[in-house]
């Protein structure tokens, strides 16, 4: 199956489980549907994924069904009896608990150390929401990895340019982000978010740095659903009523 | 005779395990600088934190090591989130309890860190009384503990038979059993020694030797908690919730500490909120014996 199709299916995937479980980040998913999906396809067995963004739990147990790591029927359970609005690290396939914005870059970065002191290869990878590059332990672990140069860790920001109740730039400048990035010892490049061909390319980009690398994924919030792109309070909310028909409409046909 | 840290460490360095520090020394860490069992994150607690939780999700056995209210307080949610939700083998190392830090003003006391500590569910607390103890806390750990130093040498208590094979597991020992007793812990068991009342040593502060401490509790009539730290939440607060979770009804006094303090000097802090020898025997003469009014 090609990686455009796979996304549309997990958006009307995601979108179900949400409005069925009448919560979950449905905006916050849409946004990295197509850098997770292309990540799962790129990683290899001694890889490692630290989702920092827990609140896209919905998109990353819907893809963690498809590849047979946990039941297709647990969804069902989504936000109910099997799994949280956040990850937790005692579900099959997810490496940390998360929800508390931050912390992932810093644990990610402690297992790229231990892989380089074990002298073992793979590479581990860390999705950070944009909203969270606010914290400041995230720079205190961007420190860390551009000082130890650590090139086996690859940190993708989902740039979707919203955190909760504004667009980042209206709250606190962001910007220039990628040079903050830069300023900190990592080799760092932006590319669409959505283009499953250019998220491809760039994790399989060799650098000839030894540095960390960053990967700005300029994204959309609500991806796919346009009454919800781009809008601030759909933050955290999945659709329901008239919304719902309205948004579960737009995945009825096949892509 | 050795710092506490330094006995601790000590022991550390003969564990295959690592030591991760916000840029905090020590004399016996100078052997690990150089080596794989050692890093240094900067003053960076809350990184500290969360990279020592990568390493141990990557099989390491981790100490992290920094002043005590950064090492807890400062990053204290992160602990919580990282560490403590997924009962991570992480050993927290805490110097400076309870006004070790004599000239460093409030932001370096440790006077909550029990309160704040003991609320993880599945942390264990240790609290040494002495350098000697604290090397026999020195070891590996399965779950999430957490270790608060003195920064003084605090000297060697005499002690019955066989209690260093006891420590830290049986959690507490009986030094003079009376009718009256202070129970405290770390630097201010040896106040307590120089009062002439009974003293009980807890250096297990969580989870509490309920089954032990409901036997010695037995013959005991007056029960003081003595503490370097505030009161709201601390070592009195544990006796007290035992007391009541096991219907116990004795009379309770908690000696602690009461607010912030600006002095300097340990003597000085500790004459100032009464934790002095001469205080604590006469708060607890009066309390036994009110004088006549």
């Amino acid at each position: 199956m090609n990686l455009e199709k796979k996304a549309f299916e997990l958006r009307k995937k995601v979108l179900d489980m949400c409005v069925r479980a009448g919560t979950g980040h449905v905006t916050s998913s849409f946004s990295c549907v197509e850098i997770l999906a292309t990540l799962y396809e790129v990683m290899v067995p001694n890889d490692r994924l630290v989702i920092s963004k827990g609140h896209c739990s919905p998109l990353v147990y819907a893809i963690l069904a498809d590849r047979g790591v946990i039941p297709q029927e647990d969804l069902d359970g989504f936000a109910k009896d099997k799994f949280g609005v956040h990850l937790q690290y005692n579900i099959p396939g997810v490496e940390i608990t998360a929800g508390s914005l931050g912390i992932g870059l810093g644990i990610a970065a402690g297992m790229a150390y231990a892989k380089k002191l074990d002298r073992e290869s793979g590479t581990i990878y860390c999705l950070l929401g944009d909203g969270e590059c606010y914290e400041g332990s995230i720079w205190e672990a961007a420190m860390f990895a551009g000082h130890h140069e650590l090139d086996n860790l690859v940190a993708i920001v989902d740039r979707n340019r919203l955190a909760v109740t504004d667009f980042t730039e209206n709250i606190i400048r962001l910007e220039p982000f990628i040079d903050k990035w830069k300023s900190f010892g990592w080799w760092a490049t932006e590319i669409d978010g959505h283009s499953t061909e250019y998220i491809n390319m760039v994790l399989n980009w060799y650098i000839p740095f030894k540095k960390p690398k960053l990967i700005v994924a300029d994204t959309i919030k609500g991806k796919g659903i346009p009454f919800m792109e781009n809008v601030p309070l759909w933050h955290g909310i999945a659709p329901s009523g008239e919304d719902a028909v309205k948004a579960q409409k737009l995945f009825e046909d096949e892509l | 005779m050795k710092t506490m840290r330094d006995a601790f460490f000590d022991e550390v360095f003969k564990l295959d395990a690592m030591v991760v520090t916000a840029d905090m020394g020590a004399p016996a860490l100078d052997k690990f600088r150089g080596t794989d069992k050692y890093l240094n994150v900067g003053i960076a607690e809350q990184n500290m934190i969360t990279v020592a939780s990568g390493l141990a999700l990557s099989g390491k056995k981790v100490f992290v090591y920094a002043i005590m209210p950064f090492a807890t307080l400062r990053c204290f949610e992160v602990i919580k989130s990282t560490i403590c939700a997924m009962n991570l083998p992480v050993t927290i190392v805490g110097v400076g309890a309870g006004f070790s830090y004599e000239d460093s003003g409030p932001t370096h006391h440790s006077t909550e860190d029990i309160s704040v500590m003991r609320s993880l569910p599945n942390m264990t607390i240790l609290s040494p009384s002495s350098s000697g103890m604290a090397s026999l806390m020195a070891s590996i750990p399965d779950t999430p503990t957490y270790v608060r130093l003195d920064r003084e040498t605090l000297p060697e208590i005499q002690r019955g038979s066989s209690w260093d094979v006891r420590c830290p597991g049986e959690g507490l020992d009986y030094i003079i059993p009376a009718k009256t007793v202070i129970i405290t812990t770390g630097n201010m068991v040896h106040t307590a020694l120089k009062t002439g009342f009974g003293v009980m040593d807890i250096y297990k502060l969580k989870p509490l030797n309920e089954r032990l401490l409901l036997k010695h509790f037995e013959g005991i009539e007056r029960v003081v908690t003595l503490e370097e730290h505030i009161l709201d939440g601390g070592l009195g607060s544990i006796i007290a919730e035992f007391m009541a979770d096991n219907g116990i009804l004795k009379p309770l006094k908690r000696i602690g500490v009461d607010k912030y303090y600006y002095d300097y000097g340990r003597e000085h802090l500790q004459k100032l909120c009464r934790l002095d020898v001469e205080s604590v025997t006469k708060t607890i003469q009066d309390w036994v014996q009110p004088p006549n009014m």
